[in-house]
């Protein structure tokens, strides 16, 4: 495996606020990421320097080993699909693809007309008149079929239905397998795209706070539900990330690993344990690290509820 | 693991600049049939015009500004350029040099294809004395003092200078805001104000006429295109740093 994206303590900072703060990481060549991370906490910023869209305020981003801004050759194996992308005003999205088969070298027609089918997407309309979903449509198919070396999804799916999304996710997992690239996919549906992604990119309040593969992030922390002091006594001085408690029953959940002897103390103490669901996982601990976050999470991430 | 052609990619597609071209044309409707309709139209309003003024006994030499019409459109043509097709040029993965070199030659095209239009009815007028009544909207006589060659330089060079001084203000707004745009209009202001205000001290104003007259047609169109290529560079340089 071998690094396509290099960045080291890279800042982007505005007037009146910090989107990025120092951030280093490396993404490796063939691999699902999932970059992570709530509203504001600078996913698509992130996103937009990588692809040269926008400019850093300092520190370093290579691409294939070179610095993206205003290079064809890095360019040209990149696709990114943002959220909001503008399209010329009269353009239907049969010209949007045409457009994107001059400029990818990769662009499989066969397979974004299967997409087009898939995704029942009007061609004659104008894309200013598409819904919410088919606009996003578009994007989902540029990204697929352009098949970047590296494609960057910036929540791609907004007001696609579950079934639409569905059809992605597996578009996606399909087409990689045959066509193994880099992908990274920022999304709010962490449920949905956990079986998918390969490593996780947590980035909260301009900082990456987690970078590591989906199964070690799966496995980072453990449930445990029983009688409150007995959780207190088998927990020990394991880091809580949450706890929840009614009486004398208590859910737990903590950080790191339980051994074979704990694990059967445990049991010995009618003590339920539970894996914790990836995105249980990050709204704990990006609650926890927002000061004055309140106690009560919310119901599902606002992704979901649009 | 297998890598996708890997030795396809390690330059730059060549082409990439004139598919811009290609990408631009996408608005049809923006760069061939309003501008189309626009010299189509403001034609048939002069050719009225001048009908009634002939049928008022008018027979001298009618010509008028309808020409100008098509030209000016050039303005909302670079406008257009850059605020709907620069998101989706990046989307495209293209750099802003590649797109701003892309929309200027795709600009071209339309100003030649224009240029071409009014050099052919400039020598149908020539030919044929105004449509036999001495009604003149591209063959003005000042502009084609050089030749249609040269009138052919004049409306190519305005059709790029008004799309460049759009493709810029348009820029410039989208970079810095309404508050900037606003600026950089006073500032232009101030600055014609400040020439105007130094001629007249000067009372230079004779002999800069007499420059105008002695740079004829072709001359100033050449200044023209000079001022046009200075603008343009600006036009690249605020672009070339701009956030999507």
């Amino acid at each position: 495996m071998s690094a396509v994206i290099e960045v080291r303590d890279l800042t982007k900072s505005y007037k009146d606020a910090v989107a990025l703060d120092g951030i280093s990481f490396d993404i490796e060549q063939n691999a699902i990421y999932g970059l992570l991370g709530r509203n504001g906490a600078g996913k698509t910023t992130a996103m937009s320097i990588l692809t040269a869209q926008n400019l850093p305020s300092s520190g370093q981003v290579k691409v294939f080993g070179e610095n993206p801004y205003e290079n064809p050759k890095v360019l040209s194996r990149m696709c990114f699909v943002r959220e909001s992308q503008k399209y010329p005003d009269d353009a239907t999205a049969r010209h949007a693809f045409a457009a994107a088969r001059l400029f990818f070298p990769n662009w499989d027609q066969g397979l974004a007309d299967e997409l087009i089918d898939d995704f029942q997407l009007p061609l004659k309309r104008t894309i200013k008149k598409l819904s919410r979903g088919q606009l996003s449509a578009v994007g989902v198919i540029i990204g697929l079929a352009s098949r970047a070396e590296i494609t960057f999804f910036d929540e791609p799916y907004l007001g696609l239905d579950a079934v639409a999304r569905q059809t992605f996710y597996d578009r996606l997992l399909a087409d990689y397998a045959e066509h193994p690239r880099t992908i990274l996919l920022s999304s709010h549906l962490i449920d949905e795209v956990s079986n998918l992604i390969e490593r996780v990119l947590l980035i909260d309040a301009g900082r990456i706070i987690m970078d590591q593969s989906a199964e070690d992030a799966r496995a980072m922390a453990t449930n445990v539900v029983g009688d409150a002091a007995a959780i207190d006594r088998a927990v020990g001085g394991r880091e809580v990330i949450h706890r929840e408690s009614l009486g004398r029953v208590a859910s737990v959940t903590f950080l790191g690993h339980l051994d074979n002897a704990e694990r059967s103390v445990l049991a010995a103490e009618g003590l339920e344990l539970a894996p914790v669901s990836l995105q249980q996982l990050i709204v704990r601990l990006t609650q926890q690290r927002s000061a004055g976050a309140p106690h009560v999470a919310p119901a599902a991430p606002e992704g979901s509820l649009r | 693991m297998t890598t996708l052609n890997p030795v396809a990619h390690h330059t730059a597609p060549r082409n990439r600049m004139l598919n811009v071209v290609r990408l631009q044309f996408l608005n049809r409707q923006t760069f061939l049939w309003v501008p189309a309709l626009i010299l189509g139209g403001s034609w048939a309003l002069s050719m009225l015009i001048f009908w009634i003024v002939g049928g008022a006994g008018q027979t001298g030499v009618k010509a008028g500004g309808g020409a100008q019409a098509p030209l000016w459109y050039f303005l909302a043509l670079g406008i257009q350029a850059m605020t709907m097709t620069f998101p989706f040029s990046q989307a495209m993965s293209l750099t802003r040099k590649e797109f701003y070199l892309g929309s200027l030659a795709a600009a071209a095209v339309s100003g030649l294809g224009m240029s071409v239009v009014f050099v052919l009815l400039g020598l149908l007028e020539q030919a044929t004395g105004g449509y036999g009544f001495n009604a003149y909207f591209s063959y003005l006589e000042w502009v084609w003092m050089a030749g249609p060659l040269a009138a052919f330089l004049t409306y190519f060079a305005l059709t790029m200078f008004f799309f460049v001084v759009g493709f810029w203000f348009a820029t410039i707004f989208k970079r810095f805001g309404a508050v900037g745009l606003a600026s950089s209009l006073l500032g232009t202001g101030a600055v014609l104000v400040a020439v105007v205000a130094l001629v007249t001290f000067r009372q230079a104003w004779p002999a800069v006429a007499q420059w105008f007259m002695a740079t004829g047609s072709l001359g100033l169109t050449l200044w023209g295109l000079a001022l046009t290529t200075v603008l343009a560079i600006g036009s690249y340089l605020t672009l070339r740093r701009m956030p999507v």
